[in-house]
């Protein structure tokens, strides 16, 4: 049977790899460590698949046909299209298996996920891979949440969703190890009169409520903060599916700090997942 | 409230092709577009104002990189919306 053996969660932004050699030393070199922490953890759990939770910055979907929650059960996905990633990566491979069983327990749970057979993952998903430096790529399923378009699905709805991802990977007959990542938040402020804005209580609330683990305390503190915060904030959505997959145990956090320098308050965590710690160990 | 069409144009633009066509030939680009006139003199303008509560907010970030707008620029114009811009906009971003 498959294993889930590790939840994480990284902040993106376009500016981490498009401004990265142009960046002052002082984030550049905190930003690098916090991210080769995070993938010297993630390849300590040593994934066969990589679940990535993130946004579609108006790549694959728009506001024509704009899935709440899309699957990508693909063999291959597109590598990122944004120029300052064009060397990163042409393709990225998929799980079709698990990606589609996934798709089949949601439906069966009453949940009713969009699907596609090739999508294209942008930056949301490739800046943490690229900066994580992993000696070889998982075989990834993209999990994309609306997190740019109002409206978006509950905090409680993400929260679901976790629980059912673990659901799916513990109940996938093939023997993989199969770790979750998260992507985008914490605070930032996007194309929006408070652009360039970093929320601090905003994020020290989101921390403190996934380092309790509490669901109730998740819900409350994300659903009454996102009403204020700016609009990049909404990503924080894939870090409760993360957090709800973990079992809401709490999390470790690897760093947080405001960099203006690429608008957004960065964060880095490990939740803590128990046959995580005793695969690694 | 949304406009389907300005958000079209703009979601257009991200490709490369088009871009450099809207850069070169930006009427005959917003001809396929049936914007509302106002519109389509507040696109040819540059009028933030009238376009942040109109479209996506990343969507509007996009497009004034393809028009070539550095992004000190679009930040100062952008944070200096009136009141009433940035209400509609948090409106916009929280449903």
């Amino acid at each position: 049977m498959a294993k889930f053996v590790g939840a994480f969660g990284a902040s993106h932004g376009p500016l981490i790899a498009r401004e990265w050699e142009s960046m002052p030393e002082a984030p550049k070199k905190r930003l690098g460590k916090a991210f080769r922490e995070l993938g010297r953890r993630l390849s300590a759990v040593r994934p066969d698949v990589l679940i990535e939770v993130s946004p579609d910055h108006w790549v694959n979907f728009f506001i024509n046909n704009l899935p709440s929650v899309c699957i990508g059960v693909g063999e291959q996905h597109d590598g990122p299209p944004e120029p300052f990633l064009k060397d990163f990566a042409r393709s990225l491979p998929g799980h079709p298996g698990l990606a589609m069983h996934i798709v089949t327990t949601a439906l069966a749970n009453d949940f009713e996920p969009s699907i596609s057979h090739h999508l294209t993952l942008d930056h949301g998903f490739c800046i943490p891979l690229l900066r994580m430096e992993l000696p070889q790529l998982p075989q990834i399923i993209p999990m994309v949440i609306n997190d740019l378009e109002p409206p978006m699905p509950s905090i409680r709805r993400c929260l679901a969703w976790g629980r059912l991802l673990a659901r799916a990977i513990a109940s996938y007959p093939e023997n993989l190890r199969v770790a979750i990542l998260a992507t985008g938040g914490l605070s930032h402020s996007i194309g929006e009169p408070t652009m360039g804005d970093i929320d601090e209580p905003f994020d020290r609330a989101c921390i403190a409520a996934f380092t309790t683990g509490d669901d109730a305390s998740v819900i409350d503190a994300l659903e009454a903060g996102l009403k204020t915060t700016g609009n990049g904030g909404h990503e924080v959505r894939n870090w409760v599916v993360a957090h709800g997959a973990a079992g809401s145990r709490g999390f470790d956090l690897v760093d947080y700090f405001p960099v203006p320098e690429v608008y957004v308050g960065c964060a880095f965590a490990a939740w803590t997942v128990p046959d995580a710690v005793k695969a690694a160990a | 409230m949304t406009d389907y069409w300005l958000s079209k144009l703009f979601f257009d633009l991200q490709d490369k092709t088009a871009a450099a066509e809207y850069r070169s030939e930006r009427s005959k680009v917003l001809d396929r577009y049936p914007l509302l006139p106002e519109i389509r003199a507040a696109v040819l303008a540059n009028d933030i104002a009238v376009l942040a509560p109109r479209v996506n907010a990343y969507l509007l970030r996009y497009y004034f990189q393809v028009v070539g707008m550095p992004d000190a620029e679009f930040i100062g114009r952008v944070r200096a919306l009136k009141p009433a811009a940035q209400a509609s906009a948090t409106k916009r971003a929280n449903g």
